[in-house]
C-alpha cells in the first residue's frame, strides 16, 4: 500500500465524515447559533431533547416502523438471493433487473405513483403503506448482500444433506441457515437503518403516522436549531451502534465457521484475497 | 412410496419475489401510463381518454428545461463521482485484506445518515458562518463570507457528489478487485510506467464497474428532489418538485403522471446509453467475454 493510496483514503474519509463531525460539534456547543467560533461545551441541548415528548413519540414510531421493514426486507431478499444463486433459474437477467428496479426508479416517482393508486382504490395511507413501500426499496440492498454470501457457499453441502434424506426444509434449516445467520443479521440491520434514514417515502405515504424524519424535516424548513443537532447525533450514534454490533456478530460468525471442520469443506473464510 | 415429489427448487422462490416487486413497483408505474391519458373534472380523475396532459407536456418548454436539468444533474454527478471515486476504489482494492472489512463499514456508514441529516449538516458546513467560511476567514483568504457556497449550483453539485460517492466507489472497487494483479506486474516488467500501466491495463479492465456505477449514480442523482430544493436556492426547482406539486396541490394527476413518465424514460435512456457506451470499449468487452466462458 503506497503513501498516495493512504492519502487518498484519508481525504475520502475526511470528506465523508466532515458534515457528521461538524453536526456533532455543534450539538455540544453552548450557543443558539450554529456559527463559528465555538462558545463552549454544554450538554443542555441533550437535556432539552430528553424533555421533548414529541421527539420521543416520533422516535418510537420510527423504531416500530423500522423493525418490520428489516424483517420483510431480509426475508424477501433471502428468497430473491436463493433464486438468483440457484443454477436452474430461467430469465435470470430479467429477474435481476426486476429486483434492482426499486433501487433505480427515483423513490419520489415510485412513492407518488403508489400514493395515486392507493387513493384511487380507497386505501388509507399510513404505517402499513409506509412499511411495505420502505421494504420494497430495501429489497435490492438485502438481495445484493445475501447473494454475495450465498454464491460463495459450497452447493455440495446441500446436495449431501439431500442425499442423506433431508427434506428441502430440513436442509435449509440445518445446513444453509447456520452458514448465513450472520449475513441475515446484516441484512436485517440494513433494512432497519434505511428505514430510519428515509424521508422521501414517508413524505408521500406516511399519512398521519409521524416518523422522526418527517418531524425533523418540518422543523428544518424553518430554522437550524442545536437541539435538532443533538437529536441527529443521537440517531447517528444509535445507527453506529447497530452497524458495529452487526459487524461484530458477522465476524464472530465467520471465526466460528472457520473453526468448524465443515469450513475445510466450504473453504471460503475470506472474501477478499 | 419412494418416488420423490417434484421438489420445489430454489429457483421457484423467484416467483413470489417477482410478484411482490411487480405489484409494488411495476404496477404503480403501469398505472402512471393509464392516469396520464385520463381527464380531470372538478379535481376528480375521470376515466375518459384524453391526450391533454401529453399535449401540455410537449408544448410547454419549461417542462423540457426541468427534465433537461434532471439529466444534467445526473450526468454531472456521474462525472464527479467517477473522477473522485476512481482513486478511492483503486486504493481500497490495494488495502491489506484485514482492513477491507473496516473500509466497507467506513464507506457505507455515511449512507445510513438520513437524507435530511446530510442536507442539514451541509448547511452548517457551507453557511455564511459555517465551517468553510470560518476557516477561510481565519487563514485570511477572504474578508467577507462566500455566499456562493450555499444555495447555488455549486452546493447542489457538492452534495450530490457526497450522497452518491459511496455507490460509485463500491461499483468500481468490486471490479478493481477482480483485475488480475499479474497483468499490471507484467505491464510494469515490460517497462510501462505506473501511469501508462493504469491507462492501458487497470482502467480498461475496470470499465464494467464504472459503467455500473454511472448507471446507478445517474439514476439516483437525476431523481433527487430534496437536495436541490433544500440547498439549491433558485436553482432548486426540479421536475420532481413540480410533479409533487401537480399531484398534491393542483390535483392534476394526468399531467403529474405524464411528467413523471417522461422523466423516467429520459433518465433510463440516458443512463443506459452512458453505461453501454462505456461497455462498448475494448477493455470492458474483454472482461465481459471472460466472464461468459
Amino acid at each position: 500500500m503506497s503513501r498516495t493510496g493512504w492519502t487518498v483514503l484519508g481525504l475520502a474519509t475526511v470528506f465523508l465524515y466532515l458534515p457528521i463531525v461538524v453536526l456533532a460539534i455543534f450539538s455540544f456547543n453552548d450557543s443558539d447559533l450554529m456559527a463559528f467560533p465555538l462558545s463552549g461545551f454544554t450538554l443542555k441541548w441533550y437535556g432539552e431533547l430528553a424533555a421533548n415528548d414529541a421527539f420521543h413519540a416520533g422516535f418510537l414510531t420510527s423504531f416500530l416502523v423500522a423493525q418490520p421493514v428489516g424483517l420483510i426486507g431480509m426475508t424477501v431478499g433471502l428468497a430473491a438471493a436463493l433464486a438468483l444463486t440457484s443454477s436452474n433459474l430461467k430469465w435470470r437477467f430479467a429477474f435481476l433487473a426486476l429486483v434492482l428496479l426499486p433501487f433505480v426508479v427515483p423513490k419520489s416517482v415510485l412513492s407518488i405513483a403508489q400514493a395515486m393508486i392507493m387513493s384511487r382504490i380507497g386505501l388509507e395511507r399510513g404505517a402499513t403503506a409506509l412499511i411495505l413501500a420502505q421494504s420494497l426499496v430495501v429489497v435490492p440492498f438485502t438481495t445484493a448482500m445475501l447473494s454475495a454470501v450465498l454464491i460463495r457457499l459450497d452447493p455440495r453441502l446441500d446436495e449431501a444433506a439431500r442425499d442423506l434424506g433431508a427434506t428441502p426444509l430440513q436442509s435449509f434449516r440445518l445446513v444453509l441457515l447456520p452458514q448465513i445467520k450472520s449475513a441475515l443479521a446484516g441484512a436485517f440491520s440494513v433494512g432497519v437503518i434505511l428505514s430510519l434514514a428515509d424521508l422521501t417515502i414517508a413524505m408521500f405515504l406516511a399519512g398521519r403516522t409521524q416518523p422522526l424524519s418527517l418531524m425533523v424535516a418540518s422543523e428544518f424548513r424553518r430554522e437550524l436549531r442545536p437541539d435538532l443537532n443533538a437529536m441527529q447525533v443521537t440517531v447517528l450514534a444509535l445507527t453506529a451502534v447497530i452497524v458495529v454490533l452487526s459487524e461484530l456478530y458477522r465476524r464472530r460468525g465467520r471465526r466460528r465457521a472457520a473453526r468448524r471442520p465443515s469450513a475445510a469443506l466450504t473453504g471460503q473464510p475470506e472474501a477478499s484475497s | 412410496m419412494t418416488a420423490r415429489l417434484p421438489a420445489l427448487g430454489r429457483a421457484h422462490l423467484a416467483l413470489p419475489v417477482a410478484l411482490l416487486v411487480g405489484l409494488g413497483c411495476l404496477a404503480p408505474l403501469a398505472v402512471l401510463v393509464i392516469f396520464s391519458v385520463f381527464e380531470v373534472e372538478d379535481f376528480e380523475l375521470v376515466p375518459a381518454f384524453s391526450g391533454r396532459a401529453w399535449a401540455e407536456l410537449f408544448t410547454t418548454p419549461s417542462y423540457w428545461v426541468l427534465i433537461g436539468r434532471a439529466l444534467f444533474y445526473g450526468a454531472m454527478t456521474a462525472l464527479l463521482t467517477g473522477l473522485a471515486g476512481y482513486p478511492v476504489a483503486l486504493a481500497l482494492a490495494r488495502l491489506p485484506a484485514a482492513w477491507k472489512g473496516v473500509a466497507v463499514v467506513v464507506l457505507l456508514t455515511p449512507l445510513y445518515t438520513g437524507e435530511i441529516v446530510r442536507i442539514y449538516a451541509w448547511r452548517i458546513v457551507l453557511g455564511a458562518e459555517g465551517l468553510v467560511n470560518a476557516v477561510l476567514e481565519a487563514v485570511g483568504l477572504i474578508d467577507d463570507p462566500l455566499k456562493v457556497l450555499l444555495f447555488s449550483p455549486l452546493t447542489i453539485g457538492l452534495v450530490l457528489l457526497y450522497n452518491n460517492l459511496p455507490f460509485m466507489v463500491l461499483a468500481i472497487w468490486v471490479s478493481a478487485e477482480m483485475v488480475d494483479r499479474r497483468l499490471i506486474e507484467a505491464a510494469r516488467d515490460l517497462g510501462a510506467r505506473p501511469i501508462s500501466a493504469f491507462a492501458r491495463v487497470t482502467f480498461p479492465l475496470t470499465l464494467p464497474g464504472l459503467a455500473a456505477g454511472v448507471f446507478a449514480v445517474f439514476a439516483l442523482a437525476a431523481g433527487e428532489m430534496l437536495t436541490p430544493s433544500l440547498l439549491g436556492g433558485t436553482y432548486g426547482a426540479t421536475a420532481m418538485a413540480i410533479i409533487d406539486n401537480l399531484f398534491g396541490t393542483a390535483f392534476d394527476w394526468p399531467l403529474a403522471s405524464a411528467l413523471a413518465l417522461a422523466l423516467l424514460v429520459a433518465l433510463f435512456v440516458a443512463a443506459v446509453g452512458l453505461a453501454s457506451l462505456l461497455l462498448q470499449t475494448r477493455g470492458a468487452r474483454a472482461v465481459l467475454q471472460r466472464g461468459r466462458t
